[in-house]
């Protein structure tokens, strides 16, 4: 056995113990496996190797294996965290507990059912809404929506749909119907888009006694949140945006217009390269016989070119 | 091979007990919730006791029973118990500040930035969380210090 760089052996042989569960007999138990784990070895890998050499019953959720699609979270030594991130050796036990994430359903030993989760979150509206019901159904070209703004939302599309978050909130566990930290983060999300005029439909689902108000910020959703998306300070903004909003203090934001190609050019990119067309009448005509031909098909591809023909010949 | 059964799906709830049972649920860098649960049975204790209080007030408008009430307080379990929820008020009272302000007026948990790595969550590292601490400095300075005037004035030393 080598020994690594701050003298401890390079590999060590862990004792896993699995919280088990069988759905047709209802049985549920603790199972245990040994692996030897070297810096690196995640618990995912543990238990890939558990099912390939040991113990093919053993059922666990996963897909990426590095943290982008959310699909294994478990309660690894009591804490929710993602499988594939979580390094054996990091977690500094001679034993590590698995057991399903807490809040969920079990479906089978580590695998949950994320049903009402995922409903949690079609509720609040994950999309841009907009008044006009043809801008919804035949939407047909891009919102306008400056960098600062997109800034304001990044942090909480960072989200993975993983769960931890809704593991970890201590009201979920006891409110069944709580929407969540998830959802909430979210439904903050999309109200502050610019391009989304949404807010009032949401209010549906989030100004209720299941919705924002049930939050009492005990913060536990954004410490385990493994992408850093923070719906705790998602919610807490949420739930005073409709305070200010109740008690007049603010009024609704205005929702951005349809960007049209000339207005895409908000961001400085510099200047254009040389045309390489020297003579202009000749993207010219080209521009207007190719907006000709799509005029019948593609009446908004057609447009475009003519708006963006208006800017070059202006100039 | 067997009969294949229906299957029975386990509701995984972790309940009240994922609430207060700190070994449940492990969360690391969180003294947010150490406050809520604090908040929470600090709350209940207060609106248990309200209507006592209530009670107890409304006895001084006859003078003897105030002072077959008084007699209660030579009892050290009352003492005790009235040192308890003067602590439950301090707690309440000064994190129910913080909480109005973070909850209410969203102040104390920063901006909404684009997340870096290590990606630290803003709301549990900003001017909230000093808030915080200085809640739990404050009550048990002063839930200390009260307790001690408190119990001298019972005798108790
Ligand atoms: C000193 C003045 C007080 C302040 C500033 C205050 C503030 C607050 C705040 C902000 C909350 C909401 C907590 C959350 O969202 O998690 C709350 C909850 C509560 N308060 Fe107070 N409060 C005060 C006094 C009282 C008194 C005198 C009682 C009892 C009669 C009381 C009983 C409760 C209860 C039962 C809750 C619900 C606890 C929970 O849901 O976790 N409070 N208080
Ligand atoms: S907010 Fe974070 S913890 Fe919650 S589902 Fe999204 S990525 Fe997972
Ligand atoms: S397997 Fe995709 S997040 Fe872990």
């Amino acid at each position: 056995m080598g020994v690594n760089g701050n003298g401890r052996p390079a590999t060590r042989v862990v004792k896993i113990r699995v919280r088990r569960y069988d759905p047709e007999t209802g049985r549920r138990w603790w199972q245990e496996y040994r692996v030897e784990a070297k810096k690196g070895t995640t618990v995912l890998d543990a238990l890939l190797r558990i099912k390939a050499e040991q113990d093919h019953t053993l059922a666990m959720r996963y897909s990426c294996r590095m943290g982008a699609c959310g699909s294994c979270g478990m309660l690894i030594n009591k804490m929710p965290r993602l499988a594939c991130e979580t390094q054996l050796l990091d977690l500094g036990t001679d034993t590590v507990t698995i057991e399903p994430l807490p809040n969920f359903p079990v479906l089978r030993d580590l695998i949950t059912d994320f049903g009402d989760f995922f409903k949690k979150h079609r509720d609040i509206m994950p999309y841009i809404v907009r008044e006009s019901k043809k801008e919804n159904e035949e939407p047909y070209r891009e919102y306008y929506m400056p960098p600062d703004e997109l800034n304001k939302i990044i942090r909480f599309s960072y989200c993975i749909m993983c769960g931890l978050c809704y593991a970890a909130c201590p009201v979920v566990a006891i409110d069944k119907k709580f929407l969540g930290p998830q959802a909430l983060g979210q439904a903050y999300r999309w109200v502050t888009d610019v391009r989304d005029e949404g807010l009032r439909l949401r209010l549906e689902k989030v100004d209720d006694k299941h919705g924002v108000w049930r939050c009492h910020f005990a913060g536990s959703c954004s410490a385990a949140c493994p992408k850093g998306v923070d719906p705790a300070q998602g919610i807490q903004l949420l739930r005073s945006k409709l305070v200010a909003l109740t008690a007049g203090a603010r009024r609704e934001k205005k929702p951005t217009h349809v960007a049209t190609p000339t207005t895409v050019r908000y961001v400085d990119v510099g200047d254009a390269p040389k045309p390489t067309v020297e003579d202009k009448s000749l993207l010219v005509k080209h521009l207007e016989e190719t907006a000709q031909e799509l005029e019948q098909d593609l009446p908004y591809v057609a447009q475009a070119l003519r708006d963006y023909l208006r800017t070059i010949t202006s100039s | 091979m067997g009969e294949r059964r229906k299957p029975r799906f386990l509701e995984n709830r972790l309940g009240i007990a994922g609430n207060i049972i700190p070994w449940v649920l492990m969360i690391r860098d969180n003294p947010e919730r150490v406050a809520f649960v604090l908040h929470r049975l600090t709350g209940l204790l207060l609106i248990i006791y309200l209507p006592v209080h209530i009670f107890v007030t409304s006895m001084t408008v006859n003078p003897q029973k105030w002072e077959d009430f008084l007699l209660l307080e030579e009892n050290p379990l009352a003492q005790f118990f009235l040192w308890i929820l003067f602590g439950s008020i301090v707690f309440h009272g000064l994190n129910g500040i913080r909480l109005l302000l973070v909850e209410g007026l969203g102040k104390g948990i920063g901006k909404p930035e684009p997340p870096e790595p290590p990606y630290k969550p803003t709301s549990l590292s900003s001017t909230q969380r000093t808030w915080l601490y200085a809640v739990f400095a404050i009550w048990l300075v002063v839930w200390i210090v009260g307790g001690i005037i408190l119990f001298r004035e019972f005798g108790w030393f």
